[in-house]
């Protein structure tokens, strides 16, 4: 079962075991420049506001209802990242227009190993952009959809489904037992799949570029439970009509990149004792936001001027708290 | 306990602190003759439309949907939502008849899957 609690998304597998739990939310950020250089790991700034397709439907495109799930409202080039949490072990598939965030390769239920197309949690703490080289991703940015900018349209050729797709699975028990409680842990999980599409449909484009190990699946992809899965699609509407939709007023703008760093305020390393994936080589070839953009002769992107963060605060494995206040 | 019991020992709780709420002002408040809410209390005719009922229920300071429920009505936005997916929502409603309240909220809230 999936529950949206508090603008979070719980993927729980009482079947699998009572701890088995992960939950998932998607923290509003900066957009980091894209400008090819490295930059470290931007701040949360707040969860995005989660709300159930079913309760919109009247307002909503024919095929949001058919699709299920939720949707969030993001602006034209607002970045984000999602953030896992849940001690149990979870393998968990991200597709952004059913492109896999971590391999590259279309959208498939099942978990591959052949290149990894998943995240392991706890390990992985967050995921904040498609995976283009080995320690570095290039930041998600909504982009409407149809307009060449998003990664689906740029390796399929079509605008068809945007948003965000998420699976989850658990971990076996018996896995869980022989790995997890000999370390005095007590935790267990399932599979679930989410999925985020528009409302003046959105997708997600390939932004700047920031440090960021995916790592590798520690347990083997046998240790996950992948016949009792879940699955939810997300929407990405664009904010200017979520009032719209909704009635709620949309969020404000986040800050610039150079409003953030301008202020002092930190941005963020994070270390682990891991084995970091290779990147996608599919990935690696996608045209950022930015340079689509002068491609498409409609100029240079706004707020995108390099900046240079002076307070970086690095996190170790365990203690993930990643907020900045603005 | 019935509607119209339910309604005068309501009514008959806030006037003994508060005078405005004898059946006469009550009545003239909600927009019937006194001698027609007093039929109402004492179950001598039927429960009064769901628009006086509503009115009932803001000057009671009572939930409108439980006293439409003890009146033997649903409200008509609830209406047109089940009319909406009649056969989903009655196979949804007889499989919660025995779960719990924490049970069925949690369902409410669970996020669905689609065709994907």
């Amino acid at each position: 079962m999936i529950e949206l609690r508090n603008n979070e998304l719980i993927f729980q597998f009482p079947k699998v075991h009572t701890q088995a739990v992960c939950r998932i939310d998607f923290q509003r950020t900066l957009r980091i420049p894209d400008d090819n250089q490295e930059y470290p790991l931007p701040p949360g700034l707040g969860s995005f506001p989660i709300n159930h397709v079913d309760d919109f439907t009247d307002n909503l495109p024919a095929t949001w209802k058919e699709h299920g799930g939720v949707f969030i409202p993001m602006y034209q080039a607002e970045a984000l990242w999602m953030n896992f949490s849940g001690h149990y072990p979870c393998a968990i598939k991200i597709a952004a227009g059913k492109i896999n965030a971590v391999s590259g390769t279309q959208w498939t239920k099942k978990l591959s190993n052949r290149p990894q197309d998943y995240v392991v949690v706890p390990d992985q703490p967050w995921l904040d952009g498609f995976n283009v080289s080995k320690g570095c991703v290039r930041q998600f940015v909504a982009m409407p959809l149809g307009e060449g900018y998003t990664a689906e349209e740029q390796l399929t050729g079509d605008a068809e489904h945007g948003g965000i797709q998420i699976i989850v699975y658990p971990m076996k028990h018996d896995v869980y037992v022989k790995y997890m409680e000999q370390h005095r842990v007590f935790n267990i999980g399932d599979e679930q799949c989410l999925t985020y599409a528009p409302a003046d449909e959105m997708g997600l484009g390939a932004g700047g570029v920031m440090r960021q190990e995916i790592y590798e699946d520690d347990y083997g992809i046998d240790s996950w439970d992948q016949t009792s899965g879940l699955r939810c699609f997300v929407h990405l509407t664009n904010s200017a009509i979520y009032q719209k939709i909704t009635g709620h007023p949309p969020l404000h703008k986040p800050p610039t990149a150079q409003e953030y760093t301008d202020s002092g305020l930190p941005w963020f390393d994070y270390y682990a004792d891991k084995k970091a994936l290779q990147g996608s080589a599919s990935l690696s070839q996608l045209t950022s936001v930015a340079a689509k953009k002068i491609q498409k002769g409609e100029g240079t992107l706004d707020n995108n001027e390099n900046v240079h963060p002076n307070t970086i605060k690095t996190i170790k494995k365990g203690r993930v708290v990643r907020d900045g206040r603005f | 306990m019935t509607f119209s019991s339910y309604i005068r020992q309501s009514r008959e709780g806030l006037k003994a602190q508060d005078r405005r709420f004898s059946v006469r002002q009550v009545a003239q408040r909600i927009g019937v003759e006194p001698a027609y809410l007093s039929k109402i209390e004492r179950g001598d005719v039927a429960p009064p439309s769901e628009g006086k009922i509503r009115a009932l229920a803001e000057e009671l300071n009572e939930d409108p949907d439980v006293l439409l429920a003890m009146a033997g009505k649903v409200s008509s936005d609830l209406l047109a939502i089940i009319r909406k997916r009649p056969k989903l929502f009655a196979e949804l409603i007889r499989d919660l008849k025995s779960m719990p309240d924490h049970a069925i909220l949690r369902i409410a809230r669970d996020v669905r899957d689609g065709d994907w």
